[in-house]
């Protein structure tokens, strides 16, 4: 690190005033921003900022005078110069381009390289729009098409595909910001969200449902109506069903990766009548068999 | 990286009424949307520059509105460079 009053350029006498104009002297010439092309303008300006931080401080300057301490010491945070964005990508809202303007006119060689440059930069495509949309397990499963209100108050129809998984991006091809020129436009990219659902529950590709029955289509069977994601299927219920029972909807589960679909497994839970049924009481209290069958039997310790 | 108002008057230290000042004069000019202003990195760099222009260089109010304006220009004319650049070893080809 070099002497600190010998890189600002003034004597070791210098008066608080003195040290600050020569400071701004050199920062005028030395700034990053004022030299956009020139890299080593900024190890030139982080030494002279370096050394008037330092004589700038009394404090600081009278332990340094004092041999107290040496030139180096805590550095500025290092920050990115305004030049580091402004650079080759003219597209922002700065971009200038008055600068230039008289030449791209003339009818030179020049001239066309510049207008072919700004041809170039006038036909670029339109940015990628991001989305999210929020669709129901069913929606992911069955395919759906729903429409999309966009923040300027558009509309934008989407094609969900059956089997869908949250976090997936769709694109639409075209449906993003307009180019310029003939660029065209960007692409519409949209992540679904899939909402679960309360009812269904979603293994892989299969599907699990709890689904009530009564004591007598637990005890006799029958025909019940069940909820699957394509809408309500007609299912059988075996003799002698129990709660825990599950049985099989073959096909009836969400899309699989390679084709085809998953199952959804209905598990059955026996649901006695609400309110207390004289009838059923005074069955039960008389059924033999039913009170001496222990279910706890393989239980017992 | 955007970010909203308040984070840039964190990462930018501005006070807000510096801030409104300024994009009166539209010397920062972020985006707007219906959340309101989404300022960038380069908004961020930009007003630093400001301050530095304002307060180690001593510059009036003025003086960045000319430095800001021959910025943006001489920002222009080194893109333009760059593309030229960029062009040039075609041209060559082409006549050789």
């Amino acid at each position: 690190m070099r002497d600190p009053y010998e890189l600002i350029g003034v004597d070791r006498t210098a008066s608080a005033g003195e040290i600050q104009k020569a400071f701004r002297k050199h920062a005028k010439k030395l700034h990053p921003d004022l030299n956009p092309g020139d890299k080593s303008a900024e190890e030139k300006f982080k030494e002279i900022t370096h050394a008037y931080d330092l004589l700038s401080d009394p404090e600081k300057r009278k332990r340094f005078d004092a041999g107290e301490i040496d030139a180096t010491g805590a550095e500025r945070p290092q920050h990115r110069y305004y030049r580091d964005y402004a650079a080759a990508d003219g597209d922002h809202p700065y971009a200038n381009s008055a600068g230039y303007a008289d030449f791209v006119d003339a009818d030179d060689a020049f001239a066309e390289l510049l207008r072919r440059g700004q041809r170039a930069r006038a036909n670029r495509r339109g940015a990628d729009l991001r989305y999210r949309l929020d669709i129901s397990l069913l929606e992911s499963i069955a395919g759906a098409t729903k429409r999309l209100t966009l923040p300027d108050g558009g509309a934008l129809e989407v094609k969900i595909p059956p089997g869908l998984v949250s976090g997936q991006v769709l694109r639409l091809k075209g449906k993003g910001a307009l180019g310029a020129g003939t660029g065209g436009p960007g692409d519409a990219l949209i992540e679904v969200d899939v909402i679960p659902d309360p009812r269904f529950e979603l293994q892989g590709d299969d599907i699990y449902v709890e689904t009530p029955i009564s004591l007598a289509e637990a005890v006799l069977g029958g025909q019940i109506r069940v909820a699957t994601p394509t809408g309500d299927v007609s299912m059988t219920i075996p003799k002698g069903s129990n709660t825990g029972t599950t049985l099989r909807l073959k096909g009836k589960g969400a899309p699989r990766t390679g084709g085809g679909f998953g199952d959804e497994f209905v598990r059955l839970k026996v649901v006695l009548p609400k309110s207390p049924d004289h009838e059923l009481e005074a069955f039960v209290a008389g059924w033999e068999r039913g009170r001496s069958f222990n279910p706890r039997e393989d239980q017992r310790s | 990286m955007m970010m909203t108002k308040q984070e840039f008057l964190t990462s930018s230290g501005l006070h807000v009424q510096t801030l409104e000042l300024w994009l009166d004069q539209k010397w920062l000019l972020p985006e707007e949307s219906d959340q309101g202003l989404n300022f960038s990195d380069r908004d961020v760099a930009r007003a630093r520059l400001i301050l530095d222009l304002k307060n180690d260089l001593r510059v009036n109010d003025e003086g960045v509105d000319v430095i800001l304006h021959l910025m943006d220009q001489l920002h222009g004319l080194r893109s333009v460079l760059a593309q030229l650049r960029d062009a040039l070893p075609e041209e060559t080809a082409r006549d050789r």
